[in-house]
């Protein structure tokens, strides 16, 4: 396999990659489902979505604010990666 | 790898619903409870009377006298008749015992958009025809003005729910008390406040003293009643009907115990 897209695979599938993504998104999406199962670990989640609506909403006011889901989800798979990818270069480091 | 990685995100799943649960809002708050057992110097006497019988907008008036003398205060739900939240708050005060002064509730202000679930009825949006030095501008307004002036309250207070957030989203006002100048606005945000996580940090109340020149039914009542007026407004952003429901009634509650009506320390 091409050693760049084995690098890409590993860090989408880096634990660190996909216990950030779900740190940001799970305890945020359970307060979304219900307002008493907010977490204080739903703060990252809570910041990023409503940073994003306000960001969105000032910049084109008619969007309902579920629209937002999307990049919300593709905003923290990109942070889940650059965590990932941080820990993949330290893995390697490590071992090196 | 693929062991760690299923771990990792079980992990997180358990402790967000661990932690959601150990942390709920608030209720057990002194206002709430006062504002619903009767009072211990006997049993207030309701009234209920149709305002504008006859016609469309045709609407319940509910009157509670307390047993001992006090202010008047004023509650209004359904002045758009999409806000369930006030609605159902309002129909709940309705049922509340104040220990002092009176208590006049109107669950459905606007029936027509009530009924019809929308922020406006036949006439337009209501919460805008309460112009400055002028009679309201449609029979539904002027026959609420009506019933406020015949009340004269001194205390007057205006349920709503916004789509977002005051200061985050724009032209949306949710998680704010409106008041008029002399009105207790900053006491009020505080106080809901309690009720809201450290971890919700913008939804957080904001007080924000009215401007009483506008055609808004609680600002007209702050400047030809001298009424102490607030607007109270949360969110449809994150907040479930549930949350809603509970952080209008801790408004009314508290609104209600500041100004006199309920006696929340138990003695007076
Ligand atoms: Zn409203």
């Amino acid at each position: 396999m091409n050693p760049s897209v084995e690098a890409l695979r590993r860090i989408a599938t880096s634990p660190a990659t996909i216990g950030t993504y779900a740190l940001l998104v799970v305890p945020f999406a359970l307060g979304w489902f219900e307002t008493q199962l907010f977490s204080p670990l739903a703060l990252p989640g809570y910041l990023l979505f409503s940073i994003g609506t306000a960001i969105g909403n000032a910049l084109a006011p008619r969007f309902e604010f579920w629209i937002y889901w999307a990049p919300f989800l593709v905003g923290c798979f990109g942070i889940a990666s650059a965590v990932g990818a941080g820990y993949e270069w330290w893995c390697g480091r490590r071992s090196a | 790898m693929r062991r760690r990685t299923i771990l990792a995100a079980g992990g997180v799943v358990v402790g967000s619903v661990t932690a959601g649960l150990a942390s709920r809002l608030p209720t057990a708050h002194r206002s709430l409870s006062a504002a619903r057992r009767p009072g211990d110097a006997g049993e207030a006497s309701t009234n209920a009377e149709p305002l504008l019988p006859g016609t469309d907008h045709e609407t319940t008036l509910y009157e509670i006298d307390a047993p001992r003398d006090g202010p008047t205060a004023m509650v209004f739900g359904g002045v758009h008749g999409d806000e369930r939240s006030g609605i159902v708050v309002a129909r709940q005060v309705a049922e509340w015992r104040p220990d002092a002064g009176t208590l006049v509730v109107v669950p459905e202000t606007n029936r027509v958009a009530v009924e019809n679930g929308e922020r406006e009825g036949v006439d337009g949006d209501l919460n805008r025809h309460f112009p400055a030095d002028r009679e309201p501008l449609t029979d539904l307004a002027r026959g609420i003005w009506d019933a406020v002036e015949r009340y004269d309250p001194d205390v007057v207070l205006d349920l709503h729910r916004s789509l977002g957030i005051r200061g985050l989203h724009r032209e949306f006002v949710g998680q704010a008390v409106y008041h008029s100048p002399d009105a207790r606005g900053e006491e009020l945000a505080a106080a809901l406040d309690d009720a809201v996580p450290w971890y919700l940090p913008f939804h957080r109340f904001a007080a924000s003293e009215t401007n009483l020149s506008g055609p808004l039914l609680f600002q007209k009542a702050a400047r030809e009643l001298g009424a102490s007026a607030y607007l109270f407004e949360t969110t449809e952003f994150l907040l479930d009907r549930e949350a809603r429901v509970e952080l209008t009634r801790l408004a009314a509650a508290h609104v209600l115990d500041m100004h006199g009506l309920l006696d929340a320390e138990g003695e007076r």
